[in-house]
């Protein structure tokens, strides 16, 4: 076994392409010049197009669907309907659950939510299936809907979500200073440019799909139960992914009738959700309520935080957005107690995004902490230090790293917070109120196992390859840095491929997980690579390092040679030449030695083996810190954010350039949340009325101020093989708090009900 | 067919009568609509197309044409992700018939660069401030950009933002595209 010699990359790791340099993105090239092929935009021979027809009730029975127009309209292959479309094997769930039901029907007779799918008509150009869809006429026999959570009962209690420890609600009462409120989010959407759709083709029994994916191998195997194929014969190909924020993880029963009707029909069978449809056909944020009740004593030491939340589920699916996740860890208190229900209503089964549980868990814990600092006087800063928890209070295990002191530092000093006029609604400029606000925001570290292929080509190339996935987030740059670095080869000679089933597999792409595990598996298959090469250098006969007594070699810029100097200095290539090898490959992984093929698939293809945060000796976290200033018009009630300054800890970045975009990103979807974003639901119909982006209101640029992050990060080796933490959620979390925290330093309103719309404050 | 200018808007007018023609019938029984015969500039190169009036401009881009950088966000004209130059001028090819510019110069992103490859002053911007994450807004923001520079409206930051307004960007890129407008702003004023 030979070891190879790594001093090459710490000697260069100042150098822009190494881990933790600022690399513009590899992908950057074809994305700006319109080269990046998205999913659905592979040129198929044949193509058809495929369009949806969605219910128009929220509850009910479809009693007919008349298609007679549409079948003898221009273009139509084919009008499928409940009755008509093939039936489908039921799907395991995320977990790897057995299906619930053996069959499964894409398209709904029972509707239990607006905009559920009932027919989809195929036609062989988009406006012909567009102009025939809406000859389908269905007619329905409608019963009443809940069309949100407060119409609903109290729920259905969620037992695992239940912490508790301490006596917390004595020790409430006890408290001699207390504050109790209750902070509500609505429905909020992932809203990804990128529709979601697919093509899919049928060669024999085997199916290719091209679908914008943050899971391949996953959606993969759930086409293959439905199908009842072999996972090896479904291909999901997914290049580029036009963003995701957690909608894009699974297949969903849109995917299901493409992929069924190109069986039936014997052809490639394209269909992408129109706008409206992306808002009713997968689940956003469920709409969330929650009550934090804080005693604390006089000098503002939390005793006690009684927590009550609740989120809205569908008819017939359930989905738990936990609501106690940052309330059970942000601050130290000695008596705790969080508990959850569901509701179900007539909605699509909520889904992740961005952050689902921390998002809206601090949003009521941050703002509860901000009240009771203004019940006792207290700097809101000051407060969150009195009660910093210096250990997991929740598993009572040391953080494995928690830079929040350093991130409330250094977001304080480069924000100027120590200026802060302490009083509400005392900072004005001109007509405009001034309000400076702070919050925490926090994410688990998820990890999971991970594997990757790295070729050494002939010419002197590197191939890294694998099944994960880049949404923006930067896996193509930190894969091929990581490559690069391991194997010292300048970056421009590493080539990275993504997004395609039949690549090294990858579990899936949320949960802020992938970097670090992607990033340790690339290290891993790299460096056994390397050390192949250099074992082969130096044993094979045919080599210049052949019986130069060296036990190792070293690689840098491409370029092959003792670490002592002696002997020649070869090109990879040169090497690989004489070597007379086309090619060396190594597959590495971070799989535990001894796992079965069974437990293999299991770790790609559902999240059951993901590994526990608190696992071992640590409790594993990335931290933030916000400072926002607003401006508050004092004659209309408009907010806008005038500035903002965060200070993150996610451990060592692999490329801050892309990390402070990434952040940065998630501060802006905050912003949204905090003033702008709401479904508004139809109480007559439970319609989702405002499904565009019209009315749907994300930020748009002349919302957004410049933006200030620091990186007050230190690697934490207890979280991944390169010291890095989580960054893509990490950066939305405690965003909307500092935002209605500083609208109620500005204006002494205090809304806990986003978004912070004007109307709230006039 | 001709077009007129009133008051700064363009008005397109319909296709004359020669132009049209009948379809074939596409399942034996009933005939599709009307195609037209179009011949569209599209980066320089004319481009034949025999399709329905109904087909927007976007469609016969992406579709058609297999000029897939022009981005669909939404169909609806709210997104400027599908945003292309017309004559010069940035535009919704969403909202855009694909007959309503005959006879007119259309540039998409994959025309934006030279021919030897040399990325326009705004695409190289956005590769160094790191304008994009997804990149599926990208061409719309980077078409909307060269307009904006353009048209004289990246004199500051607040323009800049104002300017960029109609392109949505999810990812939340805005400030880096803002720093990626005024930096190419600045390139092509010196």
């Amino acid at each position: 076994m030979t070891v190879h010699d790594m001093k090459h990359a710490a000697s260069d790791s100042a150098r822009l392409e190494a881990v933790g340099g600022r690399l513009s993105r590899v992908d950057g090239p074809a994305k700006i010049t319109g080269k990046a092929h998205y999913a659905f935009e592979q040129q198929l021979e044949g193509l058809t197009h495929a369009v949806l027809v969605s219910a128009t009730i929220a509850a009910g029975k479809v009693i007919g669907i008349d298609t007679r127009a549409a079948e003898t309209a221009p273009g139509v292959l084919a009008v499928l309907t409940p009755d008509t479309i093939m039936v489908l094997k039921g799907a395991s769930d995320w977990l790897g659950n057995p299906p619930a039901q053996p069959t499964y029907n894409p398209l709904a007779r029972e509707v239990t939510f607006s905009g559920q799918h009932i027919a989809a008509v195929v036609a062989e150009t988009f406006e012909q299936a567009v102009a025939a869809a809406a000859l389908v006429k269905v007619s329905y026999d409608e019963t009443p809907a809940i069309v949100d959570l407060s119409d609903g009962t109290d729920g259905i209690p969620i037992e695992a979500m239940t912490k508790e420890w301490g006596n917390a609600e004595a020790a409430f009462a006890a408290a001699p200073v207390r504050v109790c409120a209750a902070y509500n989010t609505p429905r909020e959407f992932q809203a990804a440019m990128e529709p979601h759709g697919l093509i899919a083709r049928w060669q024999g029994d085997e199916l290719t799909i091209w679908e914008p994916s943050q899971w391949v191998d996953g959606m993969a195997r759930t086409y293959a139960e439905w199908f009842g194929v072999p996972f090896e014969n479904v291909r999901l190909v997914s290049p580029y992914i036009g963003g995701g924020f957690g909608s894009k993880a699974l297949a969903l029963a849109h995917s299901a009738v493409a992929a069924a009707a190109a069986k039936m029909l014997g052809r490639p069978v394209k269909l992408v959700l129109n706008r409206p449809q992306n808002f009713t056909s997968y689940g956003g944020r469920a709409a969330t309520r929650q009550t934090v009740a804080i005693g604390a004593d006089k000098a503002g030491r939390i005793q006690s935080i009684v927590h009550r939340g609740v989120n809205e589920t569908a008819v017939d699916g359930m989905w738990v957005e936990p609501l106690g996740s940052v309330t059970a860890i942000m601050y130290a208190t000695p008596n705790f107690s969080s508990k959850q229900n569901v509701v179900r209503v007539n909605t699509v089964v909520p889904g992740a995004k961005r952050a689902p549980g921390e998002n809206p868990s601090a949003f009521g814990i941050e703002c509860a902490i901000d009240e009771l600092a203004y019940e006792l006087g207290i700097d809101p800063l000051e407060m969150r230090l009195i009660n910093y928890a210096e250990q997991d209070p929740q598993v009572k295990k040391p953080w494995s790293t928690r830079q929040l002191r350093e991130a409330f530092a250094a977001g304080a000093e480069a924000f100027g917070w120590a200026k802060r006029s302490p009083a509400p609604h005392s900072m004005r400029d001109g007509r405009q109120l001034v309000g400076w606000g702070v919050a925490a925001g926090t994410y688990p570290v998820r990890r999971a196992y991970g594997e990757a292929m790295v070729k050494i080509l002939a010419d002197g190339s590197v191939e890294v390859e694998s099944s994960s996935i880049d949404m923006g987030q930067g896996t193509y740059t930190i894969l091929a840095q990581t490559a690069a670095e391991t194997l010292g080869v300048p970056v421009e000679q590493v080539t990275v491929k993504l997004g395609d089933s039949l690549l090294a597999r990858a579990g899936v792409t949320g949960g802020s997980r992938l970097a670090g595990v992607m990033t340790g598996a690339v290290y891993k298959a790299a460096s056994q690579a390397l050390d192949e090469l250099v074992g082969l250098a130096l044993s094979d006969p045919r080599s210049p390092f052949h019986g130069l007594q060296a036990n190792t070699l070293a690689v840098k810029d491409g370029r092959i040679a003792s670490p002592r100097g002696e002997g020649p200095e070869l090109s990879i290539a040169e090497l690989m030449g004489m070597l007379g090898r086309e090619r060396i490959e190594a597959k590495g992984d971070t799989v535990p030695a001894g796992f079965t093929p069974e437990q293999r698939y299991n770790n790609y293809t559902t999240i059951a083996m993901a590994l526990p945060h608190t696992e071992g000796d640590y409790s594993r976290h990335s931290w933030c810190a916000h400072f926002v200033e607003v401006r508050v018009d004092e004659d209309f009630g408009t907010v806008r954010v005038s500035r903002v300054v965060s200070a993150l800890d996610s451990g060592r970045l692999y490329n801050p350039k892309l990390a402070e975009s990434q952040w940065k990103g998630g501060i802006i979807m905050g912003i949204g949340q905090a003033l702008l974003e709401e479904g508004i639901v139809d109480r007559r119909h439970g319609r989702i009325v405002n499904g565009n982006f019209a009315d749907y209101m994300l930020p748009t640029n002349a919302d957004i101020p410049d933006i200030q992050t620091i990186s007050v990060g230190i690697p934490d080796p207890h979280s991944s093989a390169l010291g890095g933490k989580g960054v893509g959620e990490l950066g939305i979390v405690g965003v909307a708090p500092a935002i209605a925290n500083a609208v109620f330093h500005a204006t002494g309103k205090r809304v806990r009900d986003l978004p912070i719309t004007l109307e709230k404050l006039i | 067919m001709t077009s007129q200018t009133h008051a700064g808007q363009t008005i397109i007018d319909p296709p004359e009568d020669g132009q049209f023609r009948n379809g074939q019938a596409t399942n034996g029984s009933t005939p599709s609509p009307t195609t037209l015969s179009l011949h569209l500039t599209i980066n320089g190169q004319t481009h034949a197309l025999e399709v329905e009036p109904r087909v927007t401009l976007l469609d016969a881009l992406r579709e058609r044409l297999h000029l897939t950088g022009t981005k669909k966000g939404c169909d609806q004209g709210q997104c400027g992700a599908c945003t292309v130059h017309v004559d010069g001028e940035r535009v919704l090819a969403c909202l855009t018939l694909a007959a309503q510019v005959e006879g007119r110069s259309v540039t998409t992103i994959e025309g934006l660069a030279g021919e030897d490859g040399t990325l326009n002053a705004v695409q190289a911007a956005f590769l160094e401030q790191d304008a994009f994450q997804c990149g599926y807004c990208t061409p719309g923001q980077i078409m909307s950009a060269v307009a904006c520079i353009r048209e004289g409206h990246a004199g500051s930051d607040e323009e800049i933002r104002e300017y960029m307004a109609g392109n949505l960007c999810r990812c939340g890129a805005y400030p880096h595209i803002v720093a990626a407008v005024r930096q190419a702003a600045q390139e092509l004023r010196s």
